[in-house]
């Protein structure tokens, strides 16, 4: 029982310890440093609930995927300029309302879903595939196609940037 | 318990990978000379097998330099994350029928998604060295590392397939002699990715060192240096091991403890044939790699693919 509670100090601790990173530090590379650390932290908790296929496919895909497209994203964008890329925003108070009020609405609107689906702990990634194409493939796809619309997005936004 | 004996298979796995560096050093020294119809070491100790020994404490005394304009953390500790996942992805390989130091239902997939974790490290190390060679090495390194992923994993999706299972017992269990005509192509398609994805020659375009010097690991020294060094060996070894353990039936014909050594000695045999690659092809040019990654090999895993269907749907 202790070594459970340790595993989900563990993964708790590397959450919000990335997560504290991402939000407080101005050094471009460092966050995303601490971005891989809150990305391992949450396959950490997979695990814990004995998720061991989304767990493997939390590293594959977000450590392995979307954080080397981020990496990507900061070394492309900051080409020849010399310094280290860094978090410049004139909107910081701003920017963290934004961050509190999405997160409050987050906790709103999934405290009343969560326990209501949970696979059970251990179940294999066959039971995880059935319940996303089956009941929840509407949800699954649109949210393929919003992560395709911010990609757009991001691309459209540097693009506009480097025009002026 | 469980927590103790986690940490021994951590020291077990790393132990295993220095000494099969040292081990594959020496190996890659003779192979490599005589391919070039040299002798290679030869002085010190039988067949000069002792020389790793003067090697290893040279790379440990070295002046461990760090760039003045470098990212300090992450340039000292990125390549322990280089390093590490290598180590990690060792425990899920089955050695002998019924026995994986980390028996997984998720075994295959685990194998194959934790070198990504490799990738960000290799990016990060390259960049925090503020050189713009090993930036761009990093880079090189990353674009290959993601790309040659697919095919890996579709050439591995292939012995899933016709097992049924992503545990790597159960694929080992469920193995037969007739999967190896039927999956051969898989295997090469595995194995050039493989040999592409520790960017090892003739896929060693992030460190060519006629352009880039070393590529991403330029400005390391010493024992950091040596960490790359280890990784690209461990990667070796674990590829192969898993390779023969999913492609050649693991220990088949033998069990237990003979299996393991029967493992063992195929996977050297797969060692070796990564080696003669390497000392026999030129580097490929960075637009030669990737049209073969997309254009070749990918086309041709899913052909593969096809196939295995077609095969499973007739048995």
């Amino acid at each position: 029982m202790t070594l459970q509670v340790l595993a989900f100090a563990l993964a708790a601790l590397l959450m919000l310890g990335g997560a504290a990173v991402v939000a407080l530090t101005k050094d471009l590379m460092r966050l995303v440093v601490g971005l891989g650390v809150f990305l391992l932290g949450v396959a950490g908790l997979f695990l814990y609930y004995g998720h061991a296929f989304l767990a493997t496919a939390q590293v594959f895909v977000y450590v392995g995927g979307v954080l080397v497209l981020v990496v990507f994203a900061v070394m492309v964008v900051h080409r020849a300029s010399g310094g280290r890329p860094i978090v410049a925003s004139r909107h910081d108070i701003g920017a963290a309302a934004v961050a509190f009020g999405v997160s409050g609405m987050l906790v709103m609107s999934l405290r009343g879903s969560v326990g209501g689906w949970l696979p059970a702990p251990g179940a294999s990634g066959a039971s995880i595939a059935e319940e996303l194409l089956g009941g929840h493939l509407v949800a699954f796809e649109s949210l393929g196609v919003l992560l395709l619309v911010a990609l757009v997005a991001v691309l459209v936004i540097i693009g506009s940037g480097e025009r002026r | 318990m469980t927590l103790l004996w986690g940490f021994l298979w951590g020291v077990a796995a790393v132990a295993t990978i220095a000494g099969g560096a040292i081990l594959g050093v020496w190996w890659e020294r003779k192979v490599s000379a005589r391919i070039q119809m040299r002798y290679g070491p030869q002085q010190i100790g039988p067949f000069g097998s002792l020389q790793m020994i003067a090697d290893v404490p040279k790379l440990l005394f070295k002046e461990d330099i760090v760039p003045a304009l470098a990212d300090k953390a992450i340039f000292k500790y990125a390549p322990l994350f280089v390093f590490g996942p290598v180590a990690v992805s060792m425990v899920v390989i089955p050695f002998t029928a019924g026995w994986a130091p980390l028996d997984t239902s998720v075994g295959v997939l685990f194998f194959l998604a934790v070198p990504s974790i490799e990738v960000i490290a290799i990016l990060l190390s390259s960049w925090a060295s503020h050189n713009t060679l090993s930036t761009l090495g990093g880079l090189r390194a990353t674009a290959q590392m993601i790309s040659y992923e697919v095919p890996r994993s579709l050439a591995v999706l292939a012995i899933v397939l016709l097992a049924g299972s992503l545990r790597p017992l159960d694929v080992v269990a469920a193995w037969r002699w007739w999967w190896m005509p039927l999956t051969f192509v898989a295997f090469v398609i595995y194995f050039i990715a493989s040999i592409a994805e520790m960017n090892r020659g003739p896929f060693d375009i992030p460190e060519a060192e006629s352009e880039l010097v070393a590529g991403y690991f330029a400005d390391y020294s010493g024992m950091r240096w040596a960490s790359f060094m280890m990784a690209e060996y461990g990667a070796m070894i674990a590829a192969s091991l898993f390779g023969a353990a999913l492609f050649f039936g693991g220990g088949w014909p033998f069990g237990g403890a003979l299996g393991v050594v029967v493992l063992v000695v195929k996977a050297v045999l797969i060692m070796t044939a990564i080696m003669w690659v390497k000392w026999t092809f030129p580097r490929l040019r960075q637009d030669q790699l990737m049209s073969f990654c997309w254009k070749v090999l990918t086309p041709l895993a899913l052909v593969q693919l096809v196939v295995i269907g077609v095969v499973l749907a007739w048995l």
